[in-house]
Parts: structure tokens; C-alpha cells; sequence
């Protein structure tokens, strides 16, 4: 043992103190290995033998006026605590301006789904069917006076599923191209598929005055859900926009492309393009909503 | 069972120079003919490509008829499926592809002998076709609908929107097997 009588009080209570944090250190250390060790454990559990490869979701979003009076977009983001186990659930509601009421419809669904959380990854055709549920309550409460859009991603494990009702937006960006997911459920495409079926060209379909017109919304009398009934794999640095048609009025996808670049992270993403909508200075500019998620690699 | 579609549209174009060739009986045969290729150095008409496919596709297992019409039409552009039972048979030269949807990813396939399953999906298109659209649209048409006809409907649309079907011929087949 060593004779510390010698040494001056001081000296033994500086050794005492170093020791002390000494063992401090040491035993925090074990507690935080040993939580890591047990994190890892339970992320193995929920994703078998996947964890190498999982990507995570990094979310942000923007909600703005516009030069409206009213907020008629409504947005909702799962919590992510759980999105390892149930996923991360993205949704975009646009009430329609042209009815009344919008604001509280977009609320409503946004809400309404919010309550549904979580769901049922593998069952696109049960939530496709709560959807339209939804768009029941809405159509016996308000009869064709008020509805709105609905853009809604459900992510899990690397997979995702979209539904979309509506003329909203949902953007996949992989290796710099910029696709639209879903299609715009208008009067267009009927006008289309007739033409082409036709052999003609088909320019007259987008002069018509009604081309823009929705033909299906959330509110409508047996709502048709555009749905995948299988998943769509992703990759890392895919980047997934959920937005209102507010956005892509006033920039173009391919403006957009110049900055969804997977270098940056989804928050700087979102600041983007709300200050490219925003420099547009649209006098009428629709409400503007977005969310945008990242496909990142797992720090694990 | 396979469940297709065809499309077959001028684009704007005077002639229709592409074929899609299709049987179902004694096994399902698919082919589609890239004549409108800009590419193509080949004066074979789609009338004769047709006229031969029909001729060799009857008898002939599927290497040797690939082996006859690659011989017999040395500079044209096409792809020739059979579908026998749960296998899938791929020949193609030049400008004309096939894609299958295979775990929400969209895989080009090449030439050979593959498995099937219930449920894929399957588009052959000239290259004119795929330069409209990308795999990533072709792929969310393909997993949002239940049909082939409204798969090529979503297709259709996407091309229209970027041209309004003004870009020559486009020739196309989905298939689908349940």
C-alpha cells in the first residue's frame, strides 16, 4: 500500500478528487457501452439482419400563407421516436379554395390520420380504405361543399409506400432525376387517354378550359385512392418531397432539382425552396406547404 | 396467366414503321419491332418482321427461332419474349427493351431464361418510348395499378405531358402475370 502520510493534505485531496472522477469516468463509460450494446440489440430485433443497409429518415418541412388570408394546407409528420418500429408517416393536405371550409377539412384529415398511427405498413389497402372513410365523413358532412387534397408517404425499413388523392405533389429525387410519383387526378387525364386511344396528338387536352379540374378529392362520393400495393424500395441519398400544389406552381421541378441535391441535409433542402417560392413574389401566391425527407445512412 | 396491353401510336410521325407482334397460343409470344430507330440502317418494313416472326415462332423452340431471325434481319432493332408456364424467355437487338418489376425495383432484363412469379410486371418498349420517362415513374405507375391497361394509361400520360405525344413513333407492351 502506499504511505501517502507524507504528503501535504492538499496533495492527498487532489489524488482523492482525481481518483474519484477516475471512477466516474470509468463506470459512465460502461453504462454507455452497455446501452449502445442493448440499442443495437433491439434494432437487430426489429430489423433482422438488415441494420448494415438500414437508412433513416431525415425530415424537415415548411408550412406558409402565401398571400391567402386563410392557411388551407395542413401538414402531419409521425413522431420519429417510432419510426424504427412503425415508420415514418408524411402527409400533406391542401383544402380547396374553390369550396368553403377548406381550412377545416385539410385540418380534419391531417388530423384524422394522425389518429390512425400507427398503420399497418404491409396493409396499403387498409389504409387506402381508411382514407376514403375520411373522405366519407367529410362528404356526409359538407355534400360536394368543401374538400381538399391529400398527399400522404409511409416509410419503414427502406421501403415506402404513397397515397395520394388529388392534384398535390409527391417527388422522388434519385441520382438527379426528378420524378413525379403520383398523378394529378384532373380532368386532363381523361382528355388524354381519349386523344391517345385516338392516335392524335394530345396539345387540345391541356387548352381545355376545365383541364385543371379535379375530378377526385377527399370529400368526393367514393374517393379513388392512387395507392401502391407494393412498396417502392429506396435508396440512400433519395430524397422525397410531399408538398401542396402552393410549391410546384411557383417553381418548376426542374427548378426544384437544382436543390435537392443529396449533399444537403433536409433542413437546408426545405429553406430552399421556401425562399425560391418566397423570391417569386407570386402576387396571388397560394398557400405553401412541404416536407422533406432524406434517405440517410444509419449511424449504425 | 398474363394479362397485356398494347400500345401503338404515329407520334406525329406520317408512318408507323414499328411493329408489336403478339400471340397467346400454342405459348405466349411477344415481339416489338424498332423500325422508326434512327439508328437503324435495316430497310426491313414491320410487314415483313411480322411475317417471319410468325413463320419461325410456330414450331421452333425459342434459341433457334432467335438464332433464325437474327440472321435473317442482321441490321433491324427488336425484342422477342416467350412466356412458357413460370419461365420467361428474353432475346433483343438494338433499341427495344424490357423492364420487370421485381421487389418495388424496377430491372432491366436481358437476354436469357428467367423464373416468374405471380404478380410481375413486365413492360417492353422501344428505346423512343423509355426516353420519355424515367425508372423511378415507371416503377409508381406500375405499383398503383391493377391493371396493364391503366399501367400504359399512366404512361401514356407521363409522355404526354412532356410532349403531347408529338415525338415520333411509340410502341409499348405491359404485361402482367397473375
Amino acid at each position: 500500500m502506499p504511505d501517502f502520510t507524507l504528503l501535504p493534505d492538499q496533495t492527498v485531496l487532489l489524488i482523492e478528487i482525481a481518483a474519484a472522477l477516475f471512477v466516474t469516468a470509468f463506470l459512465s463509460f460502461i453504462y454507455v457501452s452497455l446501452t449502445t450494446i442493448l440499442s443495437l440489440v433491439r434494432l437487430k430485433k426489429i430489423a433482422g439482419n438488415d441494420t448494415d443497409d438500414l437508412l433513416v429518415c431525415d425530415v424537415a418541412y415548411f408550412h406558409c400563407k402565401g398571400k391567402r388570408e386563410n392557411q388551407e394546407d395542413a401538414v402531419y409528420i409521425s413522431p420519429l421516436e417510432d419510426s424504427f418500429t412503425n415508420g415514418v408517416v408524411a402527409a400533406c393536405s391542401d383544402g380547396m379554395g374553390g369550396l368553403l371550409y377548406g381550412e377545416v377539412v385539410s385540418r380534419y384529415v391531417v388530423e384524422r390520420l394522425s389518429h390512425l398511427y400507427p398503420m399497418n405498413f404491409d396493409d396499403p389497402d387498409g389504409i387506402s380504405e381508411e382514407i376514403k372513410k375520411i373522405s366519407s365523413e367529410v362528404y356526409e358532412q359538407y355534400r360536394l361543399g368543401a374538400g381538399a387534397t391529400l398527399v400522404m408517404t409511409h416509410i419503414l425499413k427502406n421501403k415506402m409506400n404513397f397515397f395520394s388523392v388529388g392534384d398535390s405533389n409527391i417527388i422522388l429525387v434519385r441520382k438527379g432525376r426528378v420524378t413525379l410519383l403520383n398523378h394529378k387526378q384532373n380532368y386532363v387525364s381523361l382528355l388524354i387517354r381519349k386523344l391517345s386511344e385516338s392516335g392524335s396528338n394530345t396539345s387540345e387536352a391541356y387548352k381545355n378550359s376545365r383541364a385543371k379540374a379535379l375530378i377526385d378529392f377527399v370529400g368526393n362520393i367514393e374517393t379513388n385512392v392512387m395507392h401502391t400495393s407494393k412498396p417502392i424500395q429506396l435508396y440512400e441519398d433519395d430524397i422525397i418531397i410531399i408538398s401542396t400544389d402552393g410549391v410546384t406552381d411557383a417553381v418548376s421541378l426542374n427548378k426544384l432539382k437544382g436543390m435537392l441535391l443529396p449533399e444537403f441535409s433536409a433542413q437546408h433542402m426545405a429553406r430552399l425552396m421556401k425562399s425560391a417560392v418566397r423570391n417569386k413574389r407570386l402576387p396571388k401566391q397560394d398557400n405553401f406547404s412541404a416536407i422533406v425527407i432524406k434517405m440517410d445512412r444509419s449511424i449504425i | 396467366m398474363i394479362e397485356y396491353f398494347t400500345f401503338k401510336h404515329n407520334g406525329e410521325s406520317e408512318t408507323y414503321k414499328d411493329e408489336v407482334y403478339l400471340t397467346v397460343v400454342p405459348s405466349v409470344t411477344v415481339a416489338v419491332f424498332y423500325g422508326s430507330s434512327k439508328k437503324s440502317t435495316s430497310q426491313v418494313s414491320p410487314e415483313v418482321f411480322s411475317a417471319l416472326l410468325a413463320e419461325v415462332s410456330r414450331d421452333l423452340d425459342f434459341a433457334r427461332m432467335c438464332t433464325i431471325m437474327d440472321e435473317r434481319l442482321p441490321r433491324s432493332e427488336f425484342l422477342v419474349l416467350r412466356i412458357e408456364g413460370h419461365h420467361i424467355a428474353c432475346f433483343r437487338k438494338g433499341g427495344v427493351k424490357a423492364k420487370i418489376v421485381i421487389n418495388g425495383d424496377l430491372k432491366l432484363l436481358p437476354n436469357g431464361i428467367f423464373g416468374l412469379n405471380d404478380g410481375d410486371r413486365i413492360l417492353v418498349a422501344t428505346d423512343n418510348f423509355y426516353s420519355h420517362l424515367t425508372n423511378e415513374g415507371i416503377l409508381a405507375d406500375a405499383l398503383v395499378t391493377d391493371s396493364c391497361s391503366e399501367w400504359m394509361n399512366l404512361l401514356v400520360r407521363r409522355i404526354s405531358d412532356a410532349n403531347q405525344l408529338k415525338c415520333g413513333n411509340l410502341s409499348a407492351v405491359t404485361l402482367l402475370v397473375r
